[in-house]
């Protein structure tokens, strides 16, 4: 039996490798992500690994961990006396602070230093030689003196001897001397696309600690146990071993590979998802094809069970084949992706490449997805009567409605575990009941597709039968709704997901605009673009927006977005130089008390979460600052609620305790009667000296909010390309299979007349059907998955439901193209009939 | 020519035909110099054993088959030589298949499928034409079926309308009854006939039928690839008789050969 098997798939090539190409495709993404993840793992664990290997012990605060990396603005810092009771332990040979944290650098050009990678600025010591590599010049010496790493070199456009002007949120800019260049061990020039500057301690500290003699870490070297520096620092601090350290500070790191792996897996899994349709649809055709050779071996014996085990053998033998070729293609994706990933993301890192034990999972996935597809097909095989092999067996398309039952009942199981998610009746779990309802809404609307098919067919081909090929390829599209069905399904899952994508993006940029429009006052908005660091300028450059003789009223809005807590709650702070000013400018209004001149430790925040809290207007509330100082204020005003003014606004006064106590954004209302467009000349030349935020009106405004989204939207498509091309390739599938199947059909109509121009147009207007029909399909769902959504955010904000027209219609015309493309080889095929042996063929 | 005049001119006519399969040793003659006139509005019968050539022969007057050597001439038409485009055309608009199965495809019904060719050429059958061909075959009440509600032998009518909805200068039947019930292809065949009689329709068809042969003008009979036998006004039982004696008829075909 498995040789008849196997002799039988000998002589099925071409369409064994069409299949093929599905589970090699699904498999090597799944591969590819898993590799991927792993790689970029090793890689990154490889270099932070060697961060602390010198080290032998990393002594940082209790409170927060994370300080130690210098990732966030932190206020738990060391003070300088726990350094010298470090140093004065037993054993310790030396023991440096290090002060690290991200600052700012204006390059060559006037503008910030990696926009997107962070500036980090450190204290420079004797201990950074041994992981950092000085390649030209020495140490800082002076506190005006910094050396810098290679990267900040091409990144600045400044090198040795140039000089640099620096700052962070809380220091001045100041100036410093390169006097040298540094490169990371394994000669990098950075760890992960960051720059660096190493200053002079006391540099470090004015830049990074308000000047405050204090440590985010100390670097113990020496033949110590962490047990006894532990003891001698006490319980306000934690001590690690360097390896313990390097190991943390890794993970931390791969955290971004992870994430980037996951998304990948993501989309791995949507694209074996289509492939299954392909495998299902490829093995329903090849047991039709073989149905006489199936019933003849019933007919000379074979049981039931052999004739299922037969069509699964041949799915275990494809199975194994492709995903073994796909886990092949997989590393090499994957090994791709990672350099990809490492030189535009990481900042050139050495790739090492990493083929974890879970990538012998895609090969599981790969083999279990072909055979699990094939059952169907395969126990439908079994059913073939003996006799069909002694007829021309005619195969009456079956009955619709055990499908669509079926369809109907799983789409709205999916429909209420998504409305369960979308209401928060499902608690903790909201998103994954949200996005399982999602799935199997998806299942449950391609149970639908094959009754969806008939009419929607029937519509689509009418536009194009105006010739009577064109008539001949909608009656082929129409005929047997399963196939046609599962084919546009595969389609229709990844237009479906970037339509809901796009859907979203543009409701999103039509809230904005609305926002924009109806709420704000201003006509110019001086902020900047968030990247690395939060864009920040000075208020002396406010102060002289503020008197622009043609600004009416200025806005503006300082912010604490790190670590400050109300009442032991971790809440976001803002504040405003004249509060009273910039609620006019956001259209915001006082349901209660009065904001005008907000006392020092007066508090005014909106009414739905002062009610969240069980707060009223004169209530007293502890905000703990990020710079570790707490005050009682009292609650002076209640805000209606606004989106632009929704939140916690604290007295001027308080600024100074802020992270970054500088203006962030400002909102310039212009004079009546003067030009925006002068106006908006005059800020500009006022932010000259500011490179991190720029003025923009109200439009450019919009386009800039929403600019990332588009960024998003690309990624997603590009992402999702590949469960085209699958879909792609399933479309091809059915067509070259139905060529085949109806070979002398095409036999006949050749015979009768038939020229080979419209035999070739007869498939393609099949393909573009078919494909139409997916997309159609995939468009409607998309939008639906996209309203869905927008409701649910309708209270977090996105108030607008907007279809990204153009989009659609793009999509479209891509479908049009798609089925052009896919009919090429089985139009030719077609075409190439010879009329003799097609219409003597079985 | 006058339609009145009792002279029949060729509709198709082949002259020197040779055709082979194969190469070197596995070569195999199918057509051995074959040349032979079908005059219009006759009904001829092609005979001779499997093997004998005749299907090939057929193939090759019908412009499906490319000939090694010797010229087919459908009326005036030179079909040697026409490329596929012409060949496509030729077959379009002057000449009607009728195949042993599958003549119909399964998505068209019966009415669709008799006005294919014409459908294919972008073009009207005519009307009045249509109507008696279908009330000849008796399909009126079948028109709006799909292939798969008729009977085969309906289904083989279906085909016998499409073949003559064009009016083409011949009809090819490749054993048209082959895949019948007797009754079934007995109305085929009366069909055939009567539409040489009545309507004057060139046939030209393949069979190993001797009863099937009976309803022809003439029946040619074809042995390894040549014609050893051409006879007229042909009876069942002498056809019969003739084929009893078939291997004598290739012994001499071979041994003039030889």
């Amino acid at each position: 039996m498995l040789r008849a098997t196997l002799k039988g798939m000998a002589s099925r090539k071409a369409r064994l490798v069409l299949t093929s190409l599905a589970v090699v495709l699904g498999t090597m993404f799944v591969a590819a992500a898993m590799i991927l993840t792993a790689t970029m793992e090793k890689s990154v664990t490889g270099v932070i690994a060697d961060a602390f290997t010198d080290v032998d012990a990393v002594v940082s605060s209790a409170d927060d961990p994370a300080a130690a990396q210098g990732n966030t603005p932190s206020a738990t810092l060391i003070p300088a006396d726990v350094l010298e009771t470090v140093a004065g332990v037993d054993g310790v040979e030396a023991a440096d602070g290090d002060v690290t944290g991200q600052v700012n650098a204006i390059g060559d050009d006037g503008k910030l230093v990696g926009a997107f990678a962070p500036t980090i600025g450190f204290n420079w010591t004797d201990a950074d030689t041994g992981f950092n590599e000085i390649r030209e010049g020495r140490g800082p010496e002076a506190d005006n003196e910094v050396i810098v790493s290679a990267r900040f070199v091409s990144d600045a456009g400044l090198g040795l001897g140039d000089t640099v002007t620096a700052y962070s949120y809380t220091a001045d800019r100041a100036e410093y001397e390169i006097v040298g260049v540094f490169g990371l061990s394994g000669d990098r020039d950075s760890l992960a696309g960051e720059t660096q500057m190493g200053f002079t301690t006391t540099a470090a500290q004015r830049l990074l600690t308000q000047g405050e003699d204090a440590y985010m870490a100390i670097y113990v070297d020496g033949d110590v146990s962490t047990d006894a520096i532990a003891e001698a620092v006490g319980p306000d601090y934690r001590v690690r071993t360097g390896e313990e350290a390097s190991e943390e500070a890794a993970q931390g790191f791969a955290v971004v590979a992870d994430i980037m792996g996951y998304i990948f897996l993501g989309f791995g899994l949507v694209a074996v998802f289509v492939s299954v349709f392909l495998i299902i649809n490829t093995f329903t055709i090849i047991v039709a094809q073989r149905q006489r050779e199936l019933a003849l071996l019933r007919a000379i014996g074979a049981a039931r069970g052999q004739v299922v085990g037969s069509v699964l053998a041949e799915a275990v033998v494809i199975g194994v084949i492709a995903s073994i070729v796909g886990l092949g293609l997989g590393v090499l994706l994957g090994w791709g992706l990672s350099q990809l990933v490492s030189s535009t993301v990481m900042g050139g890192l050495p790739v090492q490449l990493q083929v974890p034990a879970t990538a012998l999972g895609a090969l599981a996935v790969g083999i279990g997805v072909t055979v699990l597809s094939a059952i169907i097909p395969a126990v439908k095989a079994s059913g073939v009567p003996p006799v069909a092999a002694m007829r021309d067996a005619v195969n009456p398309p079956k009955p619709l409605r055990g499908i669509t039952i079926a369809g109907i009942a799983v789409t709205a199981v999916g429909g209420v575990l998504v409305a369960l998610g979308l209401t928060d009746n499902l608690g903790d779990l909201g998103l994954g009941g949200f996005l399982t309802g999602v799935g199997i809404a998806f299942v449950g609307i391609t149970l639908l597709t094959p009754i969806l098919s008939r009419p929607l067919v029937a519509l689509l081909g009418s536009v194009m039968s105006w010739t009577f090929e064109g008539r001949l390829g909608k009656l082929n599209a129409g005929r047997n709704p399963r196939r046609t069905a599962i084919t546009a399904s595969a389609l229709m899952i990844a237009v479906a997901l970037v339509t809901g994508i796009a859907t979203l993006v543009s409701s999103f940029k039509a809230t904005t605009e609305e926002l924009t429009d109806q709420n704000l006052e201003s006509d110019l908005i001086v902020m900047g673009q968030q990247g690395a660091n939060i864009p920040t300028f000075s208020r002396e450059t406010l102060a002289e927006i503020k008197a622009l003789p043609d600004a009416a009223a200025v806005g503006d809005l300082y912010g604490e977005l790190f670590g400050a807590e109300v009442d032991d709650e971790p809440t976001t702070l803002y504040a405003s130089e004249d509060l009273a000013t910039s609620l006019a400018v956001f259209s915001g209004t006082v349901a209660e008390g009065s904001v005008d001149d907000l006392p020092d430790d007066g508090l005014a925040v909106n009414e739905s979460a002062a009610e969240d809290r069980g707060l009223a207007l004169g209530d007293t509330v502890q905000v703990a600052f990020a710079d570790n100082t707490t005050a009682q204020l009292e609650i002076a005003a209640i805000l209606d609620d606004s989106q632009l003014t929704d939140g916690w606004w604290v007295a001027p006064a308080q600024i100074e305790h802020f992270t970054v106590p500088k203006p962030m954004q400002a909102y310039i209302q212009v004079a009546e009667g003067a030009d925006i467009a002068a106006v908006e000349d005059e800020v500009d030349s006022i932010l000259a000296d500011e490179p991190e935020v720029n003025v923009t009106n109200n439009a450019e405004f919009v386009e800039q909010q929403t600019g990332q989204l588009d960024v998003l939207l690309a990624s997603v498509q590009i992402l999702l390309a590949l469960a085209i091309i699958i879909a792609i390739i399933g479309v091809v599938n059915t067509l070259v299979l139905s060529v085949l199947e109806r070979t002398r059909e095409l036999g006949l109509l050749r015979a009768v007349g038939m020229t080979r121009g419209q035999a070739r147009r007869m498939i393609t207007v099949e393909s573009v059907i078919i494909c139409l029909f997916g997309a159609v399909l995939g468009i409607a769902v998309g939008i639906g998955l996209g309203w869905t959504v927008q409701r649910a955010l309708e209270e977090e904000g996105l108030t607008s439901f907007a279809l990204p027209w153009a989009l659609i219609v793009s999509y479209l015309v891509a479908a049009v193209a798609v089925g052009l493309l896919a009919a090429i080889a089985p139009a030719a095929r077609a075409a190439k009939l010879n009329v003799l042996s097609a219409i003597a063929y079985e | 020519m006058s339609t009145t005049s009792p002279v029949r001119t060729t509709a198709v006519s082949a002259e020197g035909l040779w055709k082979a399969y194969g190469m070197g040793e596995a070569q195999v003659v199918a057509l051995r110099d074959v040349s032979v006139q079908f005059e219009s509005g006759a009904f001829t019968a092609i005979m001779g054993p499997s093997g004998s050539g005749k299907s090939t022969l057929m193939h090759c007057l019908a412009g499906l088959d490319t000939t090694d050597r010797g010229t087919v001439h459908i009326g005036d038409t030179a079909v040697t030589g026409l490329n596929d485009k012409a060949l496509t055309k030729l077959r379009r608009d002057k000449i009607g298949f009728i195949f042993q199965q599958f003549n119909l495809l399964p998505t068209l019904t019966a009415e669709e499928n008799i006005t294919l060719p014409a459908a294919i050429a972008g073009a009207k059958a005519d009307p009045a034409w249509l109507d008696q061909i279908i009330k000849t075959l008796n399909l009126a009440d079948r028109l709006s079926h799909k292939p798969t509600e008729l009977s085969g032998g309906q289904q083989q009518r279906v085909a016998c309308a499409r073949a003559l909805a064009t009016r083409p200068e011949v009809v090819f039947a490749d054993e048209p009854t082959g895949n019948l019930d007797t009754r079934s292809g007995t109305e085929v065949l009366r069909f055939l006939r009567t539409s040489v009689d009545d309507f004057g329709q060139t046939i030209v068809m393949v069979t190993h039928d001797p009863s099937a042969a009976a309803y022809a003008d003439r029946v040619v009979f074809l042995a390894d690839g040549q014609i050893v036998e051409d006879m007229s006004e042909p009876t069942a039982d002498r056809v019969i008789d003739k084929m009893k004696h078939f291997e004598e008829l290739v012994a001499a075909a071979q041994g003039e050969h030889a």
